[in-house]
């Protein structure tokens, strides 16, 4: 179990050496992820859900906050151990032709960190090759097709699968994976999707899913949850089909009328709007709720509070709006 | 539905609904002296103030097909056979290069992904405007940055601050906005847009598509759309074209095509693309790869590697055009299933 | 999720191992004839530095009847100003040149690169440390320095020059790798290789080492043909009392001995410059074939 306590990072840099402008990337984000258990980030470009990734895979610091491992707090851990203990979670990156060492083999890639783990488990080499082939059967390559190529040998979706299996070699609990299918056709997208929930299902891993597509982060989470991210800040969050079927924060909503109508299947929800206006990440910090500039909504209180995360109804549904209410925004199916 | 067995249409001189006629278009590349077509044979007509979406995976030929309506195919690939005709222009394909450079650009013009980069880094957006309206000649550049100022306040970017700006200092949204003034600050006659989308996040591309739309509807202007994106079809284009391993497949107005595909490609295409509604576990991914350019069968159905309708007659003929009956829906498969919704 | 997947026949299952380094260049040479030319040239200036010392008397025999003399059957290459065959000048000058050239190159690409990486990838007070000996090193006007200790060294032996030129030299190639290092580090791949655990030496040795490997083979020639010009130059200005016989003293000899009033001592004068056009040569066609080599996009082409 992973929980994210009150995690802000904040970014120094912009402007000359008088002016150092600082940039908040989160802003207080707390989380708890189960075992086995399915989230989905979701906002757009520079909301910060993948330097909150980045942060739990460990790949980057924080400036507030904490990170808690089973119930021990990283802070209590030594900093020599920490590497060690962040090899629990592995990040599926983005970009798959960068993930990749072009230099070397696939084979190499994947029997290098095995063979830390042979050391680690007191297995021999037999082993280390067995695993390679279990591994690479896992995700949907063939082992032989696939051991003695070089990166650029593969398609972007093969690609990819190999990148799971290679996060894999360190028996992961949980897997990060950063806009994994963004850079690939739409057309193989959901085998990389379903690859990651059936390994969930399988091996028992939880799946951080980072995204801007919704309709991939449902896919993914359909049996837990979808966290909405704006500015560094969670903006609603709740079961993934309460949060699609009944989004009660603009910012969601917008998110969600952004996607693609499938016209023939599916007609435009009768709330649905397109938000007009870009994310502008150099906005100073202000009063009042973030979004208020890009909602339709914005009243004068929201300039001049802060809209904190609360429960909806008393749920487990949380939401940061002072006017919280349900939208038909999705697709609806025809005929 | 029942379905008849067609002929391919005839070259003829161009409707009147029609910009542009492609007839027995085939491009190989030269790979290690062997000529490999990355696309085979295609018929395609582009209606006059229509969006045609063009679709296919990686590999496909879609982007070779974008360079070829432009006639701007690159060593080691050219264009071995075939005829792309405009109705304003002639055809391309038998153009000379002045001639040929003076309509891209101004007649046709054609708009990068915006991750493509197609800015030059080191000079200001409006200077790069007013080399592109010297180029063509222009007799009052000014008037070009004017009407790019306009576009920018229709899209709703800060005219004043995107000319004054260097590529970097846009993001991602930003910039594919200003590839789209680009394509229509000399008022062509036909736009292409290459991947519009893509590397944009939702928000982002919903903008860009919303504004692609309304110019569109405004201007009557042809645009032909070259994507791997359904749901980007879904949103923009009237008719579509599905392209798989060069050759085309499956062509048939938007709705009908995603309510009622007839080639097992496109049925599986359209059962892979996670949605908002309905189960989740519906959805099937679309299993194997495409074939690379020197993968592609020569004889018999492109996609039979692939195909969970595959018969022995696959092997070995090229399945012709069917047509749906009374409809303008064609596909190429030689499986009955095909004809049925 | 169903794990079949389908193979399009390019990609069709094979067990084939990868070849070994030894098909793979042997591939690479012989896919175009000027690497194997290069190579050839290589193999016989090389076995020439080696064996061709000891097919002549450490001392060669002076004739003083024979002073420019055209090419015959005992010189084949004519004489020089001292009857003595050029040919046997060549081949016994080969040695100092090539071996003090490649000990200053070997010298060079072992240092900068190591040098490089390790700053490159560690960053913070290491990185500090090494790119102001690097600095140090960039800034000592090289050439002028040699002038300067030959006065209080001979030089006699090619270590020491091949050390002097290698130690002068590294600065240039560490800067460069270092900046293709910090390059690298910011790539998936090194991230990933971090988050598996894998360590430093693992992901300096194997990850970014083959990355940066044809950028430091280029660099290779440029040290070697460096080395050959400034051990040739510095014999050739006559700055350095030499003792040793080879290509740079024979073009000092020729110069200062009126080769360029006569004609028949043409081929005494071109013979050492046309070896050391010949070498670098060779380095440029076989490095042709080191390129894909290294790289395995390049062999498949």
């Amino acid at each position: 179990m992973i929980e994210v306590r009150a995690i802000e990072k904040v970014y120094r840099g912009g402007g000359g050496l008088l002016s150092q402008r600082a940039v908040k990337a989160l802003r207080g984000v707390s989380l708890t992820l189960k075992d086995g258990e399915a989230i989905s980030l979701i906002g757009e470009s520079g909301c910060g859900k993948t330097t909150l990734g980045r942060i739990i895979a460990g790949l980057e610091t924080y400036s507030q906050g904490e990170l808690v491992f089973d119930g021990t707090p990283l802070s209590q851990v030594p900093p020599g151990d920490r590497p060690q203990w962040f090899h629990r979670v592995q990040l599926v990156q983005q970009d798959p032709y960068g993930a990749l060492n072009p230099a070397r083999t696939l084979g190499n890639a994947l029997v290098d960190p095995l063979k830390l783990q042979a050391k680690h488990l007191g297995k021999d080499a037999t082993w280390t090759r067995e695993r390679a082939r279990e591994l690479l059967n896992l995700v949907g390559l063939d082992p032989e097709a696939t051991l003695y190529k070089y990166p650029h040998n593969l398609s972007g979706g093969q690609r990819q699968r190999f990148v799971v299996a290679r996060a894999l070699t360190v028996d992961p609990k949980v897997l990060v994976a950063d806009e994994a299918v963004s850079m690939i056709d739409v057309s193989l997208r959901l085998g990389i999707l379903s690859l990651l929930s059936d390994l969930r299902v399988r091996l028992g891993i939880s799946v951080i899913f980072i995204t801007h597509d919704v309709a991939a982060a449902r896919y993914v989470a359909r049996d837990g949850v979808i966290c909405v991210i704006y500015r560094g800040e969670i903006v609603e969050y709740g079961r993934t089909d309460d949060i699609i079927r009944s989004p009660v924060h603009p910012y969601t909503q917008a998110l969600l009328s952004a996607m693609p109508v499938l016209r023939g299947l599916e007609k435009p929800g009768p709330d649905r709007f397109i938000p007009s206006q870009d994310l502008d990440t150099q906005a100073q910090d202000e009063a009042g709720c973030l979004f208020r500039s890009r909602c339709r909504f914005a009243t004068e209180r929201c300039g001049r509070e802060h809209p904190n995360l609360v429960a909806l109804d008393g749920g487990e549904r949380l939401h940061a709006c002072f006017y919280p209410q349900a939208r038909d925004v999705v697709p609806v199916p025809v005929g | 539905m029942g379905s008849v067995a067609v002929e391919p249409a005839q070259a003829s001189a161009l409707d009147r609904d029609v910009a542009c006629r492609v007839r027995g278009l085939t491009v190989t590349y030269k790979v290690d002296n062997r000529e490999l077509s990355a696309l085979r044979d295609v018929d395609l007509d582009i209606r006059q103030g229509q969006i045609t979406a063009v679709i296919g995976e990686s590999g496909s030929g879609k982007s070779t097909l974008a360079l070829a309506l432009m006639n701007a195919v690159s060593k080691p690939g050219r264009i071995a056979a075939g005829k792309v005709t405009y109705r304003d222009l002639g055809e391309v394909t038998a153009m000379d290069s002045e001639r040929l450079r003076r309509a891209r650009g101004r007649s046709l013009s054609m708009v990068f992904q915006a991750s493509q980069n197609s800015l030059n880094p080191l000079t200001r957006v409006g200077a790069q405007l007013l080399d592109l309206a010297r180029s063509h000649d222009m007799r009052d550049p000014r008037a070009v940055l004017r009407e790019a100022a306009a576009l920018a306040e229709r899209m709703s970017l800060d005219a004043d601050r995107v000319l004054t700006s260097y590529q970097h200092q846009l993001s991602g949204g930003m910039r594919q906005r200003v590839g789209i003034i680009f394509g229509l600050v000399l008022k062509p006659q036909v736009l292409l847009l290459d991947e519009p989308t893509t590397a944009l996040d939702v928000l982002s591309q919903s903008s860009v598509l919303e504004i692609v739309r309304s110019i569109q509807r405004e201007r009557q202007l042809t645009t032909v759309l070259i994507t791997h994106d359904m749901g980007v079809v879904a949103e923009l284009a009237d008719r579509v074209v599905v392209l798989y391993a060069g050759r085309v497949v499956e062509e048939a107005p938007t709705t009908e095509l995603i309510r009622h595909p007839r080639h097992p490609y496109t049925r599986a295409l359209i059962q892979a693309i996670p949605r908002l509604t309905g189960d989740p576990s519906l959805a099937r991914p679309l299993e194997g790869q495409p074939p690379s350019l020197a993968a592609i069968p020569t004889t018999g159905c492109v996609f039979r590697g692939r195909c969970p309708h595959r018969m022995e007659v696959c092997e070995t003929s090229t399945p012709g055009i069917s047509q749906v009956s009374d409809t303008d829906h064609r596909y190429a498969c030689h499986w009955e299933g095909a004809a049925n919704d | 999720m169903s794990a079949a997947v389908i193979f399009p026949p390019d990609q069709a299952p094979t067990t084939a191992r990868n070849p070994s380094l030894a098909t793979i260049a042997w591939r690479a040479l012989t896919r175009k004839s000027g690497r194997i030319i290069g190579v050839l040239i290589l193999l016989f200036f090389i076995s020439m530095a080696i064996f061709g010392p000891m097919l002549y008397p450490k001392q060669l025999p002076i004739n003083g009847a024979n002073l420019y003399a055209p090419p015959s059957w005992a010189h084949p290459l004519g004489t020089d100003f001292e009857g003595t065959g050029v040919l046997a000048e060549i081949v016994t000058g080969s040695r100092y040149v090539l071996s003090a050239a490649a000990l200053a190159a070997l010298f060079t690409i072992a240092v900068g690169t190591f040098m490089g990486i390790v700053s490159g990838y560690f960053l913070g007070l290491t990185d500090n440390i090494i790119m102001r000996i690097t600095d140090f090193i960039l800034t000592i006007p090289g050439f002028p320095l040699l002038i300067v200790l030959s006065t209080i060294w001979s030089f006699g032996s090619p270590i020491a020059m091949g050390v002097v030129l290698g130690l002068t030299g590294w600065g240039g190639l560490a800067r460069a790798v270092r900046s293709q290092t910090l390059s690298l580090r910011e790539r998936g791949f090194i991230e990933a290789a971090r988050g598996l655990g894998l360590s430093n030496g693992h992901i300096i040795g194997r990850e970014i080492l083959p990355n940066i490997a044809p950028y430091i083979a280029m660099n290779l020639l440029l040290s070697v043909t460096g080395a050959i010009y400034a051990e040739v130059g510095l014999f050739f200005l006559g700055v350095i009392p030499f003792q040793a016989n080879n290509w740079g003293v024979m073009l000092n000899l020729a110069f200062g001995n009126g080769a360029m009033y006569t004609p028949q001592s043409l081929l005494y004068m071109i013979s050492p410059m046309a070896c050391i056009m010949l070498v670098t040569f060779g380095i440029v066609l076989t490095l042709d074939a080191l390129d894909e080599i290294l790289n395995p996009r390049l062999r498949e082409g």
